[in-house]
């Protein structure tokens, strides 16, 4: 039996070059792709090496791989969602601004270790990929790499570094941090929970935080800390730092 | 809700405009952040909405990177040159931050 609707039905191929050109596919790509990530990652009893977004971007990847979709296109329909990444800057005051309250007069103590950590983490990486002649167009992706990512890529744009590849080094450093910061604390005894938090935020920034709030509520606050306060200082700082020592 | 997104989108344009103008080192999300938090410090409290919209978008922050970390794609083989030396560098990196953070932190702490 033939269907009567089916001679109304266009070809696939123009639905195909209908649906993307509307950025609904990107979008629904995106989103589906985090909603896997997600889900792996809850299915995983949240290990960080089954980080949502890792496991989102290697499907996007993928797929748009398979659909022959240049990443200029893909972009053109997804940078709704990108757009968002300035929202949730300024949204990092609400953490910062809880943190405050739980302080106890540490300010100072906090302040010079996220200045002295930060410090470490760009001589560190960038020394090391220097010493081991890293390409350097992927050197300054390095800089930003333990800011939250939202402003390490606008410190990338500010330092001539690829927002991408910061984007990409500080998803790795925060699955890095997340997975290997409890042994670095352990080995160095230290086992306060405010400190153990504000060191997992400085270093591994979003990715750090959430591993700290699921190990205890005090050190994921105080992560949360370390990573909005980073990303100010490191806002301010880090462009001044790298003119001039580029 | 909506309140909240529009307080919060009012504090990233006035971000962008401090940073525009004034502070182009800086960049305007940030500027918008430092200019929430003392809007929230005189303040004394966080609006009801704006912490409802604000934690929401918090807690999926990562999906926001998504769009530039697909980006990847047009970096794969020098990435790839390099892979060894970049991931060496990342691992000691952060080892070492976390070290010096809370090595200082903990050194400090005890004074007090």
């Amino acid at each position: 039996m033939n269907n009567p609707l089916r001679s109304d039905l266009p070809a696939i191929s123009e639905i195909w070059v209908y649906l993307s050109g509307s950025p609904l596919l990107a979008l629904v790509l995106t989103l589906s792709a985090y909603l896997l990530g997600l889900t792996l990652y809850e299915r995983s009893q949240r290990n960080p090496l089954a980080n949502p977004v890792l496991i989102a971007v290697v499907v996007v990847c993928l797929s748009i791989g398979l659909l022959d979709m240049p990443y200029a296109k893909y972009f053109e329909g997804a940078q709704f969602v990108h757009f968002l990444l300035g929202t949730a800057t300024v949204s990092l005051a609400i953490p910062i601004y809880k943190g405050f309250a739980s302080l106890k007069g540490r300010m100072s103590v906090l302040l010079l270790s996220l200045v002295a950590g930060g410090i470490t983490s760009v001589l560190t990486a960038v020394g090391m990929a220097r010493w081991l002649g890293v390409d350097e167009s992927l050197v300054r992706g390095l800089v930003a790499k333990s800011v939250t990512a939202p402003i390490a890529m606008g410190i990338a744009e500010r330092v001539q570094a690829s927002p991408t590849l910061t984007a990409i080094f500080a998803v790795s450093t925060g699955i890095l941090g997340a997975v290997l910061g409890r042994y670095v604390l352990d080995a160095l005894r230290v086992k306060a929970w405010w400190q153990r938090g504000f060191a997992l935020g400085v270093a591994a920034h979003g990715i750090g935080t959430s591993r700290a709030f699921s190990v205890n509520a005090e050190a994921g606050a105080y992560a949360s800390l370390g990573m909005g306060l980073h990303g100010i200082v490191g806002a301010v700082l880090i462009p001044q730092a790298v003119g001039w020592w580029f | 809700m909506i309140q909240g997104l529009v307080q919060l989108f009012i504090f990233q344009a006035l971000g962008e405009l401090v940073s525009k103008f004034a502070l182009p080192f800086i960049p305007g999300p940030v500027l918008g952040l430092v200019l929430l938090l003392a809007f929230l410090v005189l303040r004394g409290q966080v609006p009801a909405s704006m912490d409802t919209v604000g934690s929401s978008i918090l807690q999926h922050l990562g999906l926001l990177f998504i769009p530039a970390s697909v980006g990847v794609v047009l970096y794969l083989p020098v990435l790839q040159a390099n892979a060894w030396a970049i991931s060496a560098a990342l691992v000691l990196s952060v080892v070492a931050t976390v070290a010096v953070t809370a090595g200082l932190l903990k050194v400090l702490a005890k004074k007090d």
